[in-house]
């Protein structure tokens, strides 16, 4: 095994692997940072560029490519408040608000060195867990995914804010969130549902003009409304040494990144939860990190660590995806359905054969996820101080190129009217629930599992009746979920009773 | 005691007219297909009249249900806020029109343009370079190489059949 090991890296240091590598991560690069071209396509268009390459060039090339989307989709949703990629929404909440402040060197450094350790932390868990994966996976089936989806909204719309009323609007957004994901065919019965007659809404809202709606356009009516560039009437500076603040702040706060890689290389583990599912768990746990009230109300205005849990998760989620790919043939996510594509392209089976016979090829993917990740914060370092300068200037020059992007990101989901139909909608929403004190993560978290909740529900209820409510695992999950919801309240209450005492 | 009837009610009431369609709509559909629908739509309606109630009677606390989220600016004057908020709307909808008008390959640089020289008041020269570069980008990178299909405006199909 240890043999296997380096032999992985090795063939990945080789001249052409490397080279392919390199190319995958000039791709990959850039479909981060441009909203709307999105990494899932774009590994689908690449698929047809490894039939002459070998299966260590070809996973070098595709990986390489996948594993940096992640980290420079943060780049745009710091700088422009418009997710670079899907998947990297949450860190809009406090990476943006950090850019208005004008922190936007330390957010970026933040966001860079925390993927950087999440995804070295995805790769090794990766490498690690295969042996001993399978039990745990097995024993999800649909009653305990559904479960794993109802903690998941609760315990974001819990932690949405202050007191019983934030906890309300915090459930609401998450219903109607689950809500907007069930338009379109029913899965089961194939029958319309909230489709209002359009072939369009078929195939349900599309997920790239929901999340850009919801949060490129506040941002840019906000933008508008204050007149000045996204860091405002802020003092110049030299953001490098913001960048370097943001890189300390990770080790300051080292073991909630790693909580939070940890917390994405299992939701990446999961068949079908997926990216943004860990990035807004990975959101919520940071928010929990706070001490007392006071200090969780900074979360949505700038906090750091509400930068580093997202940035974290949405890197490491990789490496856990991978793994019921290359163990079981299941993959973790669309993007490692695609990849399961590459496998069968390349004449190769997962499952067993993956853990013996290509077992350097299993290593070599390791090494090109921790490889690719390096080189991509290297490269990423060395221009920030120029992207973050990007804050500073005048909202009017941006505010056309923001909204080009929003539109053009939201068009090429179906290439239909229809999306930027949806965006405006969404973006009408968004404004209403940032004027109103109504939290977005939830209704995002609420949407993207709304198929997979109704899905896992169905097939348990069909399967199993009732009694899959008295299965152990699932009756967890329910006192995880009651806990989720009642500790930080609790805690509130106690920490307010307690300082009133003492006044 | 008199109900208040401010913006945060009618998100509520907004929210619960959703949910009770959803549940209405779901009354046709067989009882698998109408499962979920109906076991989302009961709590989002009652939660969305407590919210309801809540805004029209209650007294909100400070910082008290104030989400983790992003905030709107509040260190300008109202009266200006309003005109600026309802100019980007408009901003924002003329170039969905203008979109559906002339298809994105113009109506991107020609909003740019416009933008720039009636609300940024930028200079003809910074105005004109940056609109080549939103053509150059759409042209380039969207419309060559990434080959995203764009439909033709409704301007451009009177005209070519």
């Amino acid at each position: 095994m240890a043999e296997a090991f380096v032999a992985g890296f090795l063939a990945v240091l080789q001249w052409k692997t490397f080279s392919f590598m390199l190319i995958g991560i000039a791709v990959g690069f850039w479909v981060g940072l441009l909203p709307g071209i999105g990494g899932l396509t774009t590994l689908a268009l690449m698929l047809p560029f490894i039939y002459d390459m070998s299966p260590v060039e070809a996973f070098a090339f595709l990986l390489g490519m996948h594993s940096v989307t992640a980290t420079t989709g943060d780049i745009t949703s710091i700088l422009f408040g418009v997710p670079g990629e899907g998947s990297a929404a949450a860190t809009i909440l406090d990476g943006h608000a950090m850019a208005k402040k004008g922190e936007a060197g330390r957010a970026l450094g933040a966001a860079l060195m925390s993927s950087l350790i999440g995804a070295i932390i995805g790769a090794f868990a990766l490498a690690i867990s295969i042996p001993i994966m399978r039990p745990l996976v097995l024993t999800f089936g649909a009653p305990e995914l559904f479960m794993l989806a109802v903690m998941g909204i609760s315990f974001i719309a819990s932690l949405s804010g202050q007191g019983g009323r934030a906890m309300i609007r915090g459930f609401l957004g998450g219903l109607l969130g689950l809500l907007v994901a069930l338009a379109g065919l029913d899965p089961q019965a194939a029958i319309e549902r909230f489709t209002f007659g359009q072939l369009y809404l078929w195939d349900g809202v599309a997920i790239v003009p929901v999340i850009i709606g919801l949060f490129a356009m506040p941002e840019i009516i906000d933008l508008s409304v204050r007149g000045t560039s996204i860091a405002g009437e802020l003092p110049k500076g030299d953001l490098s040494s913001g960048v370097l603040q943001g890189i300390k702040d990770t080790f300051r706060h080292f073991w909630l990144t790693v909580r939070c890689s940890l917390a994405g290389t299992f939701i990446g583990i999961m068949p079908g939860l997926g990216g943004s599912v860990a990035q807004w768990i990975a959101y919520g746990h940071a928010a929990q990190s706070a001490q007392d009230a006071e200090e969780r109300s900074g979360f949505g205005k700038g906090d750091v660590r509400g930068v580093l849990g997202p940035g974290a998760a949405n890197n490491s989620k990789e490496g856990g995806s991978l793994i019921p790919t290359v163990a079981f043939g299941i993959p973790g996510s669309a993007a490692m359905a695609i990849l399961l594509g590459a496998f069968l392209i390349q004449g190769l089976r997962p499952g067993l054969d993956m853990l013996d016979k290509n077992l350097t090829l299993t290593f070599s993917m390791v090494w090109t996820m921790v490889v690719a990740n390096i080189i991509t914060v290297a490269i990423s370092l060395l221009f920030l101080n120029q992207l973050a300068k990007l804050t500073t200037v005048r909202g009017t020059l941006l505010i056309p190129f923001i909204l080009f992007l929003a539109f053009i990101g939201a068009f090429t989901e179906h290439n239909h009217i229809g999306d930027l139909i949806t965006l405006l909608v969404f973006g009408a929403v968004g404004y209403l629930m940032v004027r109103c004190s109504w939290p977005r993560a939830p209704l995002v978290l609420g949407f993207v599992l709304g198929e997979i909740a109704e899905t896992n529900f169905y097939i348990s209820t069909t399967r199993y009746g009732i009694t899959w409510l008295y299965d152990p695992m699932v009756l967890v999950l329910m006192l995880l979920t009651v806990t989720f919801i009642v500790y930080p309240h609790l805690r509130f209450y106690l920490k307010q009773a307690e300082s009133e005492s003492v006044a | 005691m008199k109900p208040k009837l401010n913006l945060h009610f009618f998100l509520a009431l907004g929210v619960a007219v959703v949910a009770g369609y959803a549940l209405y709509a779901a009354m046709d559909w067989p009882f698998r297909t109408a499962l979920f629908p109906k076991m989302i739509g009961v709590p989002l309606l009652l939660l969305a009249l407590v919210e309801m109630g809540w805004s029209a009677f209650g007294a909100e606390k400070q910082r008290e249900g104030h989400a983790v989220d992003f905030e709107l600016t509040t260190d300008i004057d109202p009266a200006v806020a309003r005109q600026r908020t309802l100019a980007i709307i408009g901003w924002v909808f003329g170039f969905f029109v203008l979109i559906l008008l002339v298809s994105f390959p113009v109506g991107v640089p020609l909003f740019v343009l416009l933008y720039l020289k009636l609300a940024g008041k930028e200079s003809w020269g910074l105005a004109l370079v940056l609109t080549v570069l939103s053509w150059l980008l759409m042209k380039g990178l969207f419309d060559r190489l990434l080959h995203i299909p764009f439909p033709q405006g409704w301007i451009q199909s009177l005209f070519i059949q």
